[in-house]
């Protein structure tokens, strides 16, 4: 018997409302992570592949379809429960690295050991240890304002890595950064999958991403056009 | 990270903002120290004017005396009055027991008569306690029990064209209905606030009311004085116990009554809910104005942050953590703001009370007073509640969007 997807979403469909017009962001989407994965969600601006980040990572809810955990439903989880389960079980990397602009480096590594009770000591180790392995060893107390783009991201890679999750859910998490930056992000993405086994999805239209990826699913107006 | 470790440097983010909603606070506080402590002062300082001004804290009085006689002809008088008279000195909490015998009466120079208000009185146990004897416009006060002699308010005396060394004579209607006169000297002149009582005030020794009125050794009133006034409501019933059993003369239930100071001080009980009518009205101005100024300026710095509370909530905060994150934030400012608004107002209430300035006389007085303002702890531990509950509640709006707010509208918010 086979273990159950880490991650997936069954038939997610997601429609916003634009004025008086209504958007089908996402329509029907099949999509399943499991253990080991770098899957790479490719597709023009539009195409759906934010939309189905923020319901894969309970960021939002569906219109249509299911998203399950380990193979169970959390279609009705209340807000508090939702988030337990993204602080426990997914990491988010944002385009725009989105930390926390009044915390250092550790601190912002070092957050979402806070939300889980852990103590302060514990929690700056191993913030500090993460921040050793990408790269940012001699900037833990540094604040964000004074890190390179480059910096920043890995800080962000090492927060959504800290409460060791299952999957990783990044967002564009190349856009903002030059070309040689951005090989080093994928390079220290690539290895932390390989080493750890966390499973990684990708929105992404940079081809440097692409030749990365183990498996890449091409999103065309919320609807997937190929898979390989 | 904590709560309040993040919360706190969220409000040092902007430090000129959170000086603006801090200095809010401070005003907002100082307003209610302040006045607090010059309500409060002003109301210590009537009421001790108030017990000291003959009132002293607990009367005993013949049954029905308290409410007019309670229909009799004549106002019930205590009998025995020296016998109850020691046993309430008995008290170790008892400072002095005044036996007080009113009467009204003519007042007149041969020429002219004036109504009084007299009252026959121990001159002694009077200048132990109360502020009379001692603030004489002119003359000197009674000298004892039996002394053929009256001490006027100085309208009164102007009135007559009395003065200090003159004679005149008192005329009242004794216990039994007939009418009586006495010739006594004018000993002293008192210059009393309030002019309605300046212009018919007589102080007599009690051995000359007692013959004017023919009541031979009964009185009014046995007036207590305690070690403190807090202590009235708890001295009644101890003290009605200790004075059981005695006669009363003329009373209808043969019972004594007592009241305390606060029960008779009609006058203190009408300032003082005034006193707090306007302190609440101005309290609750102050806190609209803080809560205005300060829920505008949180739910900018939050409209602000709105990506961030997005990532934050990405991240696994619960919503009510982020609500709490925001009423964390108008604790501290509330909190900073609150220790500063306090060394303001003892810097300034250090300034009033120096600064020699006098208080216009209230409506009916013939003083004025010279400013102070007291340090009243209630009114800092209020102003500190009402800011703290402020705050909160101004930081209620940001908190409940950040609660609300969708994460994917949150981290898209420009």
């Amino acid at each position: 018997m086979t273990a159950p997807p880490l991650l997936a979403g069954e038939r997610l469909s997601r429609t916003y409302r634009l004025g008086a017009a209504r958007v089908q962001a996402l329509s029907e989407v099949d999509i399943a992570l499991t253990r080991g994965d770098f899957v790479v969600v490719m597709g023009p601006s539009g195409s759906g592949k934010t939309t189905l980040i923020n319901l894969l990572g309970l960021l939002d809810r569906p219109d249509g379809g299911r998203v399950l955990m380990r193979g169970e439903p959390i279609g009705d989880l209340d807000e508090n429960r939702r988030a337990d389960l993204r602080r426990d079980r997914v990491g988010f990397v944002f385009q725009s690295f989105s930390l926390v602009p009044v915390l250092s480096a550790e601190e912002n590594v070092a957050y979402p050991l806070g939300l889980r009770g852990i103590g302060d000591a514990e929690s700056r180790r191993r913030a500090r240890a993460l921040l050793d392995q990408v790269g940012l060893a001699g900037k833990a107390g540094v604040r964000p304002d004074l890190l390179s783009g480059g910096e920043r991201q890995r800080v962000a890679i090492a927060r959504a890595l800290i409460n060791e999750p299952e999957v990783v859910l990044a967002d564009e998490p190349t856009a903002n950064l030059d070309s040689g930056t951005a090989g080093g992000i994928l390079d220290l993405i690539r290895g932390l999958n390989e080493r750890r086994g966390v499973a990684f999805l990708l929105a992404t239209h940079d081809p440097r991403v692409v030749e990365r990826a183990r498996r890449v699913v091409t999103l065309r107006d919320g609807r997937i056009a190929g898979a390989a | 990270m904590r709560t309040w470790r993040l919360a706190w440097r969220n409000v040092g983010r902007n430090r000129r903002r959170s000086l603006l909603c801090a200095g809010v606070v401070v005003v907002g506080f100082a307003g209610i120290a302040l006045a607090g402590g010059f309500m409060a002062q002003s109301l210590e300082g009537l009421r001790e004017g108030t017990i000291r001004s003959g009132m002293g804290h607990l009367q005993f009085a013949a049954r029905g005396a308290f409410d007019g006689g309670a229909g009799a002809a004549a106002e019930p008088l205590i009998d025995d009055a020296a016998a109850i008279e020691a046993a309430l000195r008995s008290d170790p909490e008892v400072v002095e027991v005044l036996p007080r015998l009113d009467f009204v009466g003519l007042l007149t120079n041969g020429a002219r008569s004036v109504p009084t208000l007299g009252t026959g009185l121990d001159p002694a146990g009077e200048a132990r306690v109360m502020d009379q004897p001692k603030s004489l416009a002119a003359g000197r006060w009674l000298a004892d029990r039996d002394e053929r002699a009256v001490v006027l308010g100085a309208g009164l005396a102007k009135s007559l064209g009395l003065e200090v060394g003159d004679g005149a004579t008192l005329l009242a209607t004794t216990a039994d209905g007939t009418l009586n006169a006495i010739d006594a000297t004018v000993v002293g002149l008192a210059d009393l606030p309030i002019k309605e009582l300046d212009d018919r005030y007589l102080a007599a020794s009690l051995g000359l009311a007692s013959d004017l009125l023919m009541t031979e050794g009964r009185v009014s009133r046995l007036v207590v004085v305690l070690r403190d006034h807090r202590d009235a409501a708890a001295a009644r019933p101890r003290l009605l116990a200790a004075i059981g059993g005695a006669a009363v003369a003329g009373g209808p239930g043969g019972a004594i009554e007592a009241r305390t100071w606060e029960e008779l001080a009609q006058f203190y009980r009408q300032v003082r809910t005034l006193y707090l009518g306007i302190f609440g009205f101005m309290g609750a101005v102050l806190v609209a104005v803080v809560l205005l100024a300060t829920a505008n300026t949180m739910l900018m710095a939050a409209t602000e942050r709105t990506r961030e509370i997005g990532t934050l909530r990405a991240l696994g905060t619960r919503p009510g953590a982020v609500g709490r994150l925001f009423l964390a934030e108008g604790v501290l400012l509330a909190i900073a703001g609150c220790v500063a608004g306090a060394a303001l107002s003892l810097v300034v209430r250090l300034a009033l009370n120096h600064s020699g300035l006098t208080l216009p006389p209230p409506p009916g007085a013939t003083h004025g007073s010279t400013l102070f303002v007291k340090f009243y702890g209630a009114a800092y531990a209020a102003g500190l509640v009402a800011m703290l509950a402020t705050l909160a509640l101004a930081s209620w709006f940001p908190a409940r969007r950040a609660t609300r707010m969708s994460i994917v509208e949150a981290l898209t918010h420009v």
